[in-house]
């Protein structure tokens, strides 16, 4: 349309043009011929007159003629690059159309044009070939035929949800069949639109997000084994966010504390599951860690709301890139079960110590009776004393009270005998509290004085005095070196050639730590039985258990010491073992 | 109390008997010592045997109370020790547990009693008292003897021949034909042997032979 007037305007111009131009030589020509003609007088000037007026009429009709030719060639150049220009713009306009066609036919985008009742109406190439079809194929065919069958209906109702809101912009994810029945994942953008003759139509845009999808479900799936990989090891995991109080959890770790799953959960609420005689030292722990931003790792208890303990123990990393908001990640375990089987074994190798210890007094028995029957003959022979001192006329008061004292002490030393019998013989739980090793020693050999003499064994002490303390069980330690003492009398027995000492020595070690030697001149350790030494059942004895040194070395290792045996450069052999000193204390 | 509570009484009386005890165990020790104090025994105690070998005995009536259990050297080897050394003493045992064949041993070897601990006193105290009295005896037949050596040690070796003879009931013929000299020369004898062995007549005289241990074959005592 825009030509057409551009014409019209033209053709008005150039007649306007011929009608100013003819106009003007014809008012010249009258005017000439009129002076000529009518003129009052045929005098010379008055020819002359019309003359020039003719002439200058025919000039200023050529310079007219001359000016319109220019104009008019000036307006037709116009006119002519005007419509070159229109012409460039529709060929560019062309030109960017195939371009755009192009675009969407190659482009990684499948578009699809479906009526109302899902025929499709239009599909580009790309979108054709990802499905395995030619654009023919499609043409003309309902949309589900892309669709499989679980798909089909929420494909239906994706194009109905659309067609409800015109011009609204619907997404969705779904999955699609190709020709060959392989099946591609993809996301479409869809708008319902009218068209021009009024019909409803839907356009759609897919993207294939086939591999997203997989790689999603390869995500889902490690976390699904990540997750089943914490439920079998009752290991979870968390991180917590120290600035926003905030902690939060993998699904086990939501299982072992017993609380339903939750985005995130508070500190405080973690601490009321705590077991009440945990709690001060987990705070303080997690306090400290606060303050330091280190790694920690520590244990504790969970009293859960049936009553029942369950044990955890917790190791937590300090997060030194803050980037995600995460201040600590770490993973809590429940070794409840372990910490079950710890205590049984404890309990069994508690059992086992007390059945050891119980036979190691069984061999010291006519030891004991002898260590219990010196004081009661003492005591009862001072008591005859007695009665004789006060029989006398008159009753010599003086020697019957000393002698009364004398029964009072040995009385005594009776007792704590016994005590110390029973206190072997007894099954007891760990009770660790600072002692002197020295007083144990001597504890023990009072029980084994007599089994040392009626074995013609000298006993040498050399005790360092003013030893730092250490934390040990009295009955254990009285244990380990009741067993070593009898080993070595044992050891001792073939010996007929030289003299059978004992000797027990305490002293600090280099390392600081309480050494304790027994040291006898016996028959030694054989070379090939060094190693097995303190295996269980091991035993050179013909009675033995090959249980004692066994136990003593546990004994010892649970006291954080070590206990060991060598050759001796002369006859016999040395067992030894280090405590490490108390710290609290020291004498 | 490990020392010697029996010294003053020493000095106060030389012939009074002493008991001496030796145990390691110091409760034991001091018990004994207060118990034979109690009855006006002299006591004297020592830990070891070897304490004791150490000390110089009085030479009076005395008994030694022993742990059979002792260190070092055991009850029974020091009995045996001393017996060796011809120290005869009597020696009571005393025993934590009753031990068989420690008491036959001990008996066999001349024990005088074997108590076993704790022992009523009475049986403690008629023990020391047994034991005391045989070593009175002991002494008194030793102090006997030992006159009669004396006394046999200034008889002539003829003399010495002759009463051989005698106490073994031959006639004062048949001693001169045996060794071949005169009969009145063997009265003669005969009669300085009496007067000098102090014997108060022949049966007198035959048991101081038997004390002496002499007999016709042999021609000295035998000891």
């Amino acid at each position: 349309m825009l030509p057409m007037m551009r014409n019209q305007t033209m053709k008005s111009w150039r007649s306007a043009e011929q009608w100013l131009l003819g106009s003007m030589v014809l008012a010249l020509a009258a005017a000439a011929f009129i002076w000529l003609v009518l003129g009052p007088a045929p005098a010379a000037p008055a020819h002359l007159t019309a003359v020039v007026l003719l002439i200058a009429s025919l000039l200023a009709s050529l310079i007219m003629m001359r000016r319109v030719g220019t104009t008019r060639r000036q307006m037709e150049a116009v006119l002519h690059g005007r419509a070159r220009a229109e012409q460039h713009a529709m060929e560019a306009q062309r030109h960017s159309e195939a371009q755009w066609k192009e675009v969407f036919e190659h482009n990684p985008v499948m578009y699809f044009m479906v009526d109302a009742a899902g025929t499709v109406l239009s599909v580009n190439t790309f979108g054709a070939a990802q499905l395995g079809y030619s654009v023919s194929e499609l043409l003309g065919q309902s949309v589900l035929k892309v669709f499989p069958a679980e798909e089909q209906h929420a494909a239906q109702t994706n194009v109905a949800i659309c067609l409800e809101n015109i011009g609204q912009t619907h997404s969705w994810e779904i999955c699609k069949v190709r020709k060959d029945g392989s099946s591609l994942w993809v996301r479409e953008n869809a708008k319902a639109v009218r068209r021009v003759d009024n019909q409803l139509i839907v356009l759609i845009a897919c993207e294939d997000i086939t591999e997203r999808k997989q790689a999603e479900n390869a995500l889902r799936q490690s976390e699904m084994y990540l997750a089943e990989a914490q439920r079998l090891s009752r290991t979870g995991s968390f991180g917590w966010c120290a600035g926003s109080d905030e902690i939060i959890w993998s699904e086990e770790t939501f299982r072992i504390f017993g609380f339903d799953k939750a985005p995130s959960i508070k500190r405080a609420t973690v601490i009321q599951r705590i077991h009440p005689d945990d709690r001060a030292r987990v705070l303080r722990i997690t306090g400290r860690a606060l303050s330091d931003w280190k790694d920690f790792e520590h244990g504790y208890r969970l009293l859960m709301p049936d009553g029942s303990v369950k044990h955890v123990h917790v190791r937590t990393h300090a997060v030194k890139d803050t980037s995600s908001g995460i201040d600590f990640v770490g993973a809590v375990s429940d070794v409840t079960a372990r910490k079950e089987a710890e205590a049984e074994l404890h309990e069994a190798q508690a059992n086992l110590a007390h059945v050891t210890r119980v036979t190691a007094l069984g061999e010291l028995a006519a030891s004991i009776a002898h260590e219990v029957n010196q004081p009661l003959a003492a005591v009862v022979t001072n008591a005859a004393a007695c009665l004789r001192w006060l029989d006398r006329e008159p009753a010599n008061l003086k020697e019957a009270r000393s002698v009364v004292q004398s029964i009072v002490k040995d009385g005594n030393r009776a007792g704590e005998v016994i005590q110390r019998v029973r206190a072997l013989a007894n099954k007891t739980t760990d009770q660790k509290t600072p002692l002197d090793i020295n007083e144990v020693v001597n504890e023990v050999i009072s029980l084994a004085q007599h089994e040392l003499s009626s074995h013609r064994v000298a006993l040498r002490l050399e005790l360092a005095p003013a030893l730092p303390l250490v934390l040990a069980d009295r009955i254990q330690l009285q244990q380990v070196i009741l067993n070593l003492v009898i080993n070595a009398i044992e050891a001792m027995q073939p010996v007929k050639d030289r003299p059978r000492e004992l000797v027990i020595r305490t002293r600090q070690d280099e390392a600081g730590q309480v050494l304790v030697t027994v040291s006898d001149c016996g028959v030694g350790v054989a070379a090939e039985n060094a190693d097995r030494l303190f295996d269980a059942f091991f035993t050179t004895k013909s009675s033995g258990m090959g249980m004692g040194l066994s136990i003593c070395r546990s004994i010892v290792n649970a006291h954080g010491g070590r206990l060991s045996a060598f050759g001796n450069a002369g006859p016999g052999a040395t067992f030894q073992f280090t405590l490490p000193w108390h710290r609290g204390h020291s004498t | 109390m490990t020392g010697r509570p029996a010294s003053r009484d020493t000095l106060a009386s030389a012939e009074e008997p002493v008991v001496f005890v030796v145990d390691d165990d110091a409760s034991m020790r001091e018990a004994l010592s207060n118990l034979f104090r109690s009855v006006g025994l002299r006591v004297e105690v020592f830990g070891s045997a070897h304490e004791f070998l150490q000390s110089t005995l009085p030479n009076v009536a005395s008994c030694l109370i022993l742990d059979i259990r002792l260190p070092r050297l055991s009850g029974l080897d020091f009995q045996a020790e001393l017996a060796k050394a011809d120290i005869r003493i009597p020696i009571i045992f005393m025993t934590g547990h009753g031990d068989i064949p420690m008491t036959v041993r001990a008996m066999k070897a001349g024990a005088v009693d074997f108590l076993t601990k704790p022992f009523r006193d009475q049986d403690m105290l008629d023990a020391v008292t047994t034991a005391i009295e045989r070593d009175r005896i002991s002494r008194d037949e030793a102090k006997v003897l030992s006159g009669l050596h004396a006394r046999f040690a200034t008889l002539t070796p003829r003399e010495r021949e002759v009463m051989a003879l005698v106490t073994a009931g031959r006639m004062n013929k048949q001693i001169a034909a045996e060794i071949g000299i005169a009969e009145i020369t063997v009265k003669i004898h005969r009669g300085h042997i009496m007067r000098k062995m102090t014997a108060k007549s022949l049966p007198d005289l035959v048991r101081m032979a038997e004390m002496l241990g002499i007999g016709p074959a042999s021609g000295g005592p035998q000891t």
